[in-house]
């Protein structure tokens, strides 16, 4: 009986790592998917919705910290799931805020379930050489 | 079913009672088997509040008790309840299980069950992690679940 404990504990955590393991193969699974239709910059997709608090206290205020820094170079489209549910499908938006990093050729370069800050995006643009580190420092 | 205003203190108080009683359960079963009673117990209260929820025992309990007395504050969102409700299923089916393999003399697989459902009760109430919701996300995108959100 004193067992139990520990065996659900460890099950807990064994689910844990499994969903994470999960988790980050879809997220490699997404990142490659491309838009359809003409793409003629980088750009960042914020998949947003009238219901969603933190895409609007949150995301949206990161995205325009953010903006800029991209200087016109990465185009910022803010995306409402129920006006453009294919887009949405096509990019697995189970949560809201998701953002999805593009290259200039409609690639997704990064995808993000959940709020992702100013930071954490430029990161993702500069990794994905997106944006200039001298054009992130100013 | 859409996005609608949803006060997450009933599910924080069901959360609480869950933990509480789950717990005293098996404290109690560690002395007398009787104790392994607050298995099928807490599964008739959470499948009852997954079938009608506005009937839950928690959220009477919030609704005429706690909120009135200002014992637990409103905490009012607005998202789609049907994740928490396959939540509820889930922790009910799982003690369900429980109270069956209590029955059968398997104490040990009963409580494991038990203290996974405390577990995953007590992730939802401290850090708003909530694995049943997840589970029904993975669901849905697999097909195996239909998608009744308003949104994507």
């Amino acid at each position: 009986m004193l067992l139990a404990p520990l065996i659900a504990f460890a099950v807990i955590a064994l689910a844990t790592v499994a969903l994470r393991g999960g988790q980050a193969r879809q997220r490699r699974h997404l990142v490659g998917r491309v838009v359809d239709g003409p793409v003629d910059r980088p750009a960042i997709l914020f998949f947003s919705g009238a219901a969603c608090t933190i895409c609007h206290t949150a995301q949206r205020p990161a995205l325009e910290r953010l903006a800029p820094e991209l200087d016109g170079r990465v185009a910022v489209r803010e995306i409402d799931v129920a006006a453009e549910p294919a887009l949405a499908r096509r990019f697995r938006v189970m949560s809201l805020p998701t953002t999805v990093v593009l290259d200039g050729e409609g690639r997704a370069r990064a995808v993000n379930a959940g709020f992702a800050s100013a930071q954490v995006l430029r990161g993702q643009l500069l990794d994905a050489g997106l944006l200039a580190a001298e054009a992130s420092v100013a | 079913m859409g996005t609608v205003p949803f006060d997450r203190s009933v599910l924080k108080v069901g959360q609480v009672i869950l933990m509480a009683g789950l717990l005293i359960g098996y404290v109690f079963s560690l002395l007398h088997p009787l104790g392994s009673i607050a298995l099928p117990v807490l599964a008739v209260m959470m499948l009852h509040g997954a079938a009608v929820p506005s009937q839950s025992l928690p959220r009477l309990l919030y609704l005429r008790v706690l909120e009135p007395r200002g014992l637990v504050r409103p905490r009012v969102v607005v998202e789609d309840p049907a994740p928490h409700r396959f939540a509820q299923l889930v922790g009910g089916v799982f003690l369900a299980a429980g109270s069956i393999l209590a029955l059968a003399g398997l104490s040990v697989a009963a409580w494991t069950l038990g203290w996974i459902v405390i577990g995953l009760a007590f992730l939802n109430f401290a850090f708003d992690i909530c694995a049943g919701c997840i589970m029904y996300a993975q669901l849905v995108r697999a097909g195996l679940l239909p998608l009744r959100r308003s949104a994507a």
